[in-house]
């Protein structure tokens, strides 16, 4: 294969004429010019030039979810995006243009995700992509986000290596943002945040951290392990445990033994066996941090009531109405999808109403104007107002943690007496539906 | 033994001129040049299809020349893979290494895994030997989970270097040409191996090992070359993928449970101990799987579309392919090939045994025939 | 000191648990000489028997189960006479179709009862302290129940008709057809026991751990490791086996790492296959 041709052009070359070229390089390359002429098949997608709203019957909006069919933070991305589009379809779309929501399935899984992300742009042409639980699925895509220069939007992911490839790389990688959750190190300081708020009310003297060793609680980790103990806290015991772990027996015997009043958590793969052993062996530690199973309304039911009494970290829930449109959101999911949403549900709902606004204001969907616009743009949605850090900021295009902005809640499964159980919102206080409540058994 | 039956006489040369070869060989060689002006008439998805697709037929392969032929089934194929494709990756991601340089690397460990497996396999005989195998990817993997600073658990590493600099949008077919020429290179390699006398010997120890020790050669040896051959080539497939769209270094694209198993399968369906047949399953194996996923019909019962349920379906089809055509698909197509070509000149005696003497001669009448009224290129 | 006795207690809990999971394996090793790779997926049809009867039906938890028991023993019957019984000659194709259908189970799990875990109902709650460690009574009935169904099946075997013929079988197909025995009958039988005896691992597992579509993986490793050490096909020797690895695993946990604590059975698996295939109470493969 000569590949002596293909390495002409430079990478960072980014205006449209070299991207056209490339193509046009890379294939006479591999094929001979013989073939040249049959390869040309694609034209520029335009992304860099400016590509007015007007001109579009559609806006096509590619998904990017896990499982959405039974994975209720894939539904969640699926179905926010989705339900973000058909109100804003109702309304006469953008000025006449309908956005048309494309998902495909990423199955968790790196590899998967890359695949579905190129069908995306390859076959379905999309304008924006929203989406993508698990950090390891999004920085799998990050090249190929800036190879195709269509502006990204994340919506489940945390890891903020991502945001520092936007701001190392910024004419590369400036068109990923991430509008929520809050990015792992931020994650890190809200769990700090809150202990410093409520650590007198709950009365713990000492906690155990346990953290899954997958890539998203790596800063969540650091943050911890530097800031935890400012707060009053002894810090007991912290480990971080193996990817996929299934028998939490060790570990809880190890929780216990360091005489910890509470285990304090970043799980999100791994949450459900540790909620339901703590809860079936009756552990006598409490149980808070977050746990993104945690954060499903429909939880208490599906473990069973493991739930009872666990506290978690959440962007959002039906009963806290962190904006005006919080509440309203949930109860229109609920009618239109049988169930309430997780956290991705309302992220992916503001970041697709984030880009119409941002599109319908500059009426012009070109990957710059997006890109640029979003920058500029504070909108208010159903987690707060997402606005985003400039590029020279080391969390470049993540959205902003602010207590005026985007200021999570955490909440409480308590039993509601007749068998089901609710999240109570715990904290921040002016949200708060009830107080703490220590497991009986403790 | 499907293979061809015309082993001694005649040199190298000879055998591949393709005016002598047999009818289905020349329709393999058609198939290939099809295959390489392919991208001209499909789509650039269905190149990116195919182009994984290709890999799955090199991983298939280097299956088959150890498990197919010499009968030691590996039930972990999926650990030269991984070694070959981690190798390449974090020499790539960690030192900077440029990917033409560091696969190569990649398949001289993955070779002497092979080693390191094959030769305390020995000891083992079937289901023993198959443990080992089975077992080896799952040490593999606790490792990677072990020493996630490192292969970063079973996530697995992302942000390797492309081959050659390519992009993955525009560099579609550069791609596919990689993986199509790894495919024809290691079909070339493998062929020109299990064809000469190498092959017949290791066909042998599948059947009768102690005759083969008794002929005066050592069948560990042979096994053993089996095995670092295989290796290396799964590890060449695996390090070439981690630098292409089709494929990360990840125990998912790697060497998960389901990977190895499908490695098996599309051997095993494609038709085993032939090498051609396991390319042709591998490729077909990603065909199937990607078609089911884009099928939205749902299914009653469970209530939910077949595209999300694909590997599902997909091993359930399996499991009635394996019952209904145990030789393969490509052995099947051959002996029910012969039968129509048989039934066309009436003596349906023949037996579908695809090695006899009037069956032979029956059959490379009608390839004369056939090579008459459509070969006129071949003169 | 207080660590020896915790590890004593830990190991002798775990070890039940395991001892109780590999037995199906064996026994199917033993009279069929069969490879079960499906072994797994019995685990996950009594474990998922048992949510869909109880946490989905609504049944008691008692007759939930005996459903979950009764699954994966009706599982043990479709698996043998719908594959094993057509492949009988052929060790490898028994594999991969095992190995297949174990595949089909999992995602069929997977996309029936969904990815997230599901909790199990316990045999008992509640825990209580000895020798300075946190042992749960479902542990401790775990415990108990091994036991009693090891003691069971040793009894079934030695002094039943039916037992005496399965052993006659483990030994010689074509010995115990001359003496009038249906080998075809015994082998059915030995796979229902077996797929029951999976179910109530399963059962037990996912009480303790919870119930995932991957809750069979591990145990079938484990069974591997435990079979192969004690001796392919020798009950005695899986009991001895469980109790060694169970044993092992602990105290790689307890002294040396939690992380290293899957791996562990793995090596004693390759190492055992390596330095003395025939295991430490088997016989010599009859073949």
């Amino acid at each position: 294969m000569p590949d002596n041709d293909i390495d002409v052009v430079p990478d960072d070359v980014d205006d449209e004429w070299s991207l056209s070229r490339r193509k046009a390089v890379s294939a006479a390359g591999a094929m001979g010019a013989a073939a040249l002429a049959g390869c040309s098949d694609s034209t520029d997608d335009g992304s860099e030039a400016s590509d007015p709203l007007a001109d579009r019957d559609t806006l096509r909006v590619g998904v990017l979810a896990p499982l959405p069919s039974n994975n209720p933070i894939g539904a969640s991305i699926a179905n926010g995006a989705k339900l973000a589009a058909d109100q804003i379809n109702a309304n006469d779309g953008l000025d006449g243009t309908e956005l048309e929501v494309i998902v495909k399935d990423t199955e968790e899984a790196p590899q998967t995700g890359r695949t579905r992300y190129g069908e995306l742009i390859r076959d379905e042409n999309v304008d924006v992509t929203v989406g993508v639980f698990t950090s390891e699925v999004l920085l799998a895509i990050m090249d190929d986000i800036a190879g195709s220069k269509v502006p990204h939007i994340t919506t489940g992911a945390a890891t903020p290596e991502a945001s520092a490839k936007v701001n190392e790389e910024y004419d590369t990688y400036k068109y990923h943002f991430r509008a929520g959750p809050i990015n792992a190190h931020h994650l890190g300081e809200n769990l700090v945040d809150f202990l410093d708020a409520k650590i007198d009310e709950i009365g713990w003297d000492s906690v155990a951290v346990l953290v899954e060793d997958y890539a998203w609680t790596e800063p969540v980790s650091e943050v911890l392990n530097d800031q935890l103990a400012d707060t009053g806290v002894e810090v007991a015991m912290t480990q971080r445990y193996p990817a996929g772990t299934e028998d939490f027996n060790p570990i809880y015997n190890e929780v216990e033994n360091s005489g910890a009043d509470a285990a304090y958590l970043a799980m999100a793969h791994t949450g459900t066996p540790a909620v339901i052993q703590w809860a079936q062996q009756q552990r006598p530690f409490e149980f808070a941090g977050i746990h993104v199973p945690m954060q499903l309304p429909s939880y208490y039911d599906a473990v069973n009531g493991a739930c009872a009494y666990g506290v978690t970290q959440n962007s959002a829930t039906p009963q806290a109405a962190v904006t005006d449109t919080t509440v309203p959101f949930a109860d229109d999911y609920n009618e239109a999808y049988g169930s309430y949403p997780v956290y991705t549900g309302y992220i992916s709902y503001d970041a697709v109403n984030q880009y119409a606004d941002v599109v319908s204001e500059s009426g012009d969907v070109g990957g710059n104007a997006v890109v640029s616009g979003l920058e500029d743009s504070s909108y208010t949605g159903t987690v707060g107002t997402l606005e985003y850090y400039g590029r020279d900021d080391e969390f470049a295009h993540d959205v902003k943690y602010d207590e005026e902005l985007v200021w999570p809640v955490f909440q409480q499964w308590q039993p509601d007496g007749e068998g089901s159980g609710t999240q109570e919102v715990i904290f921040p206080d002016d949200l708060a539906t009830a107080d703490y409540q220590t497991p009986p058994w403790i | 033994m499907s293979n061809d039956n015309t082993t001694g006489g005649g040199g190298l040369a000879r055998r591949l001129n393709p005016l002598r070869l047999p009818l289905r060989h020349r329709l393999g060689l058609l198939g290939l040049a099809g295959m390489a002006v392919l991208p001209r008439l499909v789509s650039t998805s269905f190149v990116v299809t195919l182009s994984l697709a290709y890999f799955w037929g090199v991983y298939a392969m280097s299956w088959d020349v150890v498990s197919g032929y010499t009968g030691q089934i590996s039930f972990g194929h999926g650990v030269f893979f991984a070694v070959g494709g981690y190798t390449s990756a974090l020499l790539n991601l960690g030192y900077g290494i440029d990917p033409v340089l560091s696969i190569p690397v990649g398949v001289v460990l993955a070779a002497a895994a092979g080693l390191i497996i094959g030769v305390p396999a020995l000891r083992l005989r079937g289901p023993y030997l198959s443990l080992v195998t089975l077992v080896a990817p799952l040490i593999l993997t606790q490792v990677f989970i072990f020493r996630s600073d490192v292969f970063n658990g079973e996530q697995g590493l992302s942000g390797v270097s492309p081959l050659f600099g390519l992009q993955t949008f525009g560099g579609e077919v550069a791609f596919y040409y990689v993986a199509f020429g790894l495919f024809v290179f290691v079909l070339a390699v493998l062929l020109l191996v299990t064809r000469t006398d190498a092959g017949a010997v290791l066909t042998a120890i599948r059947e009768d090992p102690d005759t083969v020790a008794a002929s005066g050669l050592n069948p560990s040896k042979f096994k053993i070359m089996a095995f670092v051959l295989s290796a290396a080539i799964g590890g060449l497939a695996g390090a070439v993928i981690v630098h292409t769209p089709s494929g990360n270094a990840s125990p998912t694209t790697l060497m998960t449970i389901t990977v190895n198993v499908e490695v098996i399968i599309a051997a095993i369906l494609g038709g085993m101990g032939t090498i051609v047949g396991a390319g042709v399953g591998g490729i077909l194996l990603i065909l199937l799987r990607e078609q089911l996923a884009g099928i939205a019909w749902t299914v009653p019962v469970i209530g939910q579309p077949v595209s999300d349920i694909n590997f599902l379906v997909f091993a359930l089809i399996t499991l009635v392919l394996l019952f209904v055509m145990p030789g393969g698909i490509v052995r099947t197509a051959i002996i029910a090939g012969r039968r129509v070509l048989d039934r066309g000149s009436g003596e349906d005696t023949v037996a579908t045994d695809g090695g006899t003497a009037p069956a032979r001669r029956v059959y490379e009448r009608y390839t004369d025939r056939l090579r008459a009224a459509f070969g006129g290129d071949d003169r | 000191m207080a660590n020896i006795l915790q590890f004593f207690v830990q190991s002798t809990i775990r070890s039940g648990l395991y001892a109780l999971v590999a037995i199906g394996f064996t026994l199917i090793f033993g009279v069929g000489g069969v490879l079960n790779l499906a072994h797994g997926a019995s685990i996950l049809v009594g474990a998922y028997g048992v949510y869909f009867s109880v946490s989905v039906l609504g049944l008691p938890t008692a007759v939930g189960f005996l459903a979950g028991v009764a699954a994966a023993g009706v599982f043990g019957a479709i698996l043998y006479l719908g594959l094993i019984e057509q492949f009988t000659t052929e060790p490898i194709m028994v594999m991969i179709l095992t190995l297949v259908t174990s595949i089909a189970v999992e995602l069929l799990v997977l996309n029936t009862a969904g990815a997230q875990p599901v909790a199990i109902p316990q045999f008992a709650s509640g825990n209580f302290s000895l020798a300075g460690t946190n042992v749960q009574f479902n542990q401790l009935a775990i415990f108990v129940i091994s036991w009693v169904i090891i003691g069971a099946l040793f009894a079934f075997i030695n002094y039943t008709r039916t037992g005496k013929a399965i052993l006659a079988v483990s030994m010689s197909e074509k010995g115990a057809s001359l003496v009038g025995i249906d080998s075809h009958r015994i082998n059915l039988i030995t796979w229902v026991i077996a797929g029951a005896l999976a179910g109530v691992a399963g059962i037990a597992l996912g009480s303790q751990l919870a119930a995932s579509p991957v809750l069979g993986r591990t145990p079938l490793v484990l069974s591997f490791s435990i079979v192969v050490l004690g001796g392919i096909g020798s009950i005695r020797g899986s009991v001895v086996g469980a109790y060694l690895i169970g044993f092992l695993e602990v105290f790689v946990i307890q002294f040396v790492s939690s992380d290293l604590s899957g791996i562990a059975p793995l090596v004693v698996l390759v190492l055992a296959l390596l330095v003395k295939p025939e295991g430490l109470f088997g016989r010599e493969l009859a073949e």
